[in-house]
């Protein structure tokens, strides 16, 4: 039988090959992402934007700003800057721990407050269509009458495989898309190794990596010693980086399993190196 | 003097300091989660009093929630932000702190500073080196009179939309705000989102009550086209608490006594609805 058949059914000869991945309890960090420095992992930092002359970010591979605008969304593609230093401190610690991935920055947070879930939005979609492989999102949004869209927006993500790293939001209030299934959640541990984090039982928040007192880059040329979970989601996307850079086929599901499988709670011997 | 070497004794006083750690720190969250648990108390008794006769003003609301946020949290001032979405500003409303009385009320513009950060992308957020960056602290430090050197910023949000940001600068008897002093800022955001609704629906309360008894003298009544919410009269729920109020008020004319005694039988039946619906106490943090 040729032609195109039903997404329910597929012939047994015509199954692409998958990556498996060793039995979890063998599941070492050697193996998940020793000697990867995130080479070829596209990374899109979807924030305040990027600050390139930082000593802490190396290179910026590419860059879209996105703003509203009378007529729909107004992308532009040329290098930009940081509004805040917010974007800088989060692409700066994925890039203390994926080295040689590619760093875009999907600037969506300005100066101007009118539409901004809407332009976080388009930033997330846009990343998802232009082949990131792991977005990091040290944002949320509160409003409810968006939330089909990210949800559409992480289901999309999810089936093409590409990672969203949210940082969990603490406030009483939900704020998504940190919420979903198909996102990676993660919250603070006052630890300071970059590489020691801990899987939660208890979701929507999922992970916990370093993010108290933590010493970042931030706009013009400073550094901040801050606290924040913002700033803790950029550790699972650094290490996520490094998962892909080695095994670039792995699912978004799968990637979350080594990560589990690497916790300090759950694997106490794989923490240390 | 002799080293002796480490001992059951030493296991057992190390056991015993680290106990008392813990306890201290129980003990504190417990001042804490009471402390938070009386201003709820006063923002009901301050909301209940502003419906029948003596509002408190919408700023001693504010000020009540962030001196009590700085007083738990062990901050030396506070301010509390609202944003103007038309100007793309915040809006400074409160603060709290030595030289507070010394500031005017202004307007900054978003952007650059914590302040306008934290209402941006929603996420809260602490700084310990603010002093270093004071272009980071500006707005705060125009606000407060003075750059401080820590920061605790969360957003405030109400009715799913983010209305401002709730900051307490420099933490007293420790370096820094730490994750926990962010989650118990959080709850007093909620807090101060909560009074500046209910000031808002008050003032449209009063102003109905007044219409209504102003109307009702001259024959008309508070849904006909002299109200001047014509559409809030017209709401089911606003009849029903104007007619609440209006029961109130009838009731706080006897005297003292018998407003008081109104008053404690309404608060206990909504501290019981309270624990009806969570009897356990509230969700716990994610921290």
């Amino acid at each position: 039988m040729t032609g195109p058949r039903p997404a329910w059914s597929i012939a047994v000869e015509a199954v692409p090959e998958v990556s498996s991945i060793s039995p979890i309890d063998d599941i070492s960090r050697d193996w998940a992402w020793g000697g990867s420095s995130g080479h070829g992992v596209r990374v899109a930092v979807i924030d305040s934007g990027i600050e390139r002359s930082h000593p802490a970010i190396g290179n910026v591979e590419g860059y879209v700003s996105i703003a509203e605008g009378p007529d729909g969304m107004i992308y532009e593609d040329g290098p930009h800057d940081d509004v805040f230093g917010h974007g800088t401190a989060c692409a700066g610690i994925i890039r203390s721990l994926a080295p040689e991935c590619e760093l875009y920055s999907v600037r969506v947070l300005g100066p101007m407050l009118s539409g901004r879930g809407a332009v976080f939005a388009a930033g997330l979609r846009w990343a998802i269509e232009n082949g990131m492989h792991v977005c990091n999102l040290s944002l949320g949004t509160t409003k409810r009458d968006l939330f089909a869209l990210f949800h559409e927006l992480a289901d999309d993500a999810y089936f093409r495989r590409v990672v969203l790293v949210t940082a969990a939001n603490n406030m009483p209030i939900p704020s998504f898309p940190s919420l979903y299934a198909s996102v990676i959640s993660v919250a603070s541990h006052e630890g300071k190794d970059p590489e020691v984090f801990f899987c939660n039982p208890n979701p929507p928040v999922e992970f916990y990596a370093p993010g108290v007192d933590l010493r970042v880059a931030w706009a013009g040329g400073a550094w901040l010693t801050t606290t924040g979970n913002s700033f803790a989601a950029p550790h699972i996307a650094g290490l996520a980086a490094r998962i892909l850079g080695k095994h670039p086929t792995l699912t978004v599901t799968q990637t979350k399993v080594v990560l589990r499988a690497l916790a300090a709670n759950v694997r106490p011997d794989a923490a240390t190196p | 003097m002799n080293q002796t070497p480490a001992g059951p004794d030493d296991d057992a006083r190390a056991t015993i300091a680290r106990q008392s750690q813990e306890i201290e720190r129980l003990r504190q969250r417990i001042t804490q989660a009471q402390a938070a648990e009386r201003l709820r108390d006063a923002l009901d008794m301050a909301g209940l009093a502003g419906t029948i006769a003596a509002p408190l003003s919408h700023e001693q609301l504010l000020d009540r929630v962030v001196s009590t946020a700085a007083q738990v949290i062990a901050a030396r001032a506070g301010a509390l932000f609202l944003i103007d979405e038309e100007a793309n500003e915040l809006v400074f409303e409160v603060a709290i702190g030595p030289k507070a009385d010394e500031v005017k009320k202004f307007r900054v513009p978003l952007g650059h500073g914590i302040a306008g950060l934290v209402a941006m992308s929603g996420q809260p957020m602490a700084v310990s080196d603010a002093e270093e960056n004071p272009q980071q602290a500006r707005d705060i430090a125009q606000s407060v009179g003075y750059v401080p050197q820590t920061i605790v910023c969360v957003p405030l949000t109400a009715d799913d939309r983010i209305i401002g940001v709730l900051e307490l600068l420099d933490k007293q008897g420790a370096p820094s705000f730490s994750p926990a002093d962010i989650d118990i800022l959080g709850l007093f955001a909620n807090l101060a989102a909560l009074a500046i609704e209910q000031s808002q629906a008050q003032q449209n309360l009063v102003q109905l009550v007044t219409n209504a008894l102003a109307s009702a003298g001259s024959g008309a009544m508070a849904a006909g086209p002299t109200a001047p919410e014509a559409g809030l009269a017209d709401d089911a729920a606003y009849r029903q608490a104007l007619d609440l109020a209006q029961l109130v008020q009838e009731i706080g004319a006897q005297g003292e006594t018998e407003l008081e005694c109104c008053r404690a039988i309404l608060q206990s039946f909504a501290r019981y609805l309270r624990f009806r619906a969570n009897p356990l106490g509230g969700p716990r943090p994610s921290w």
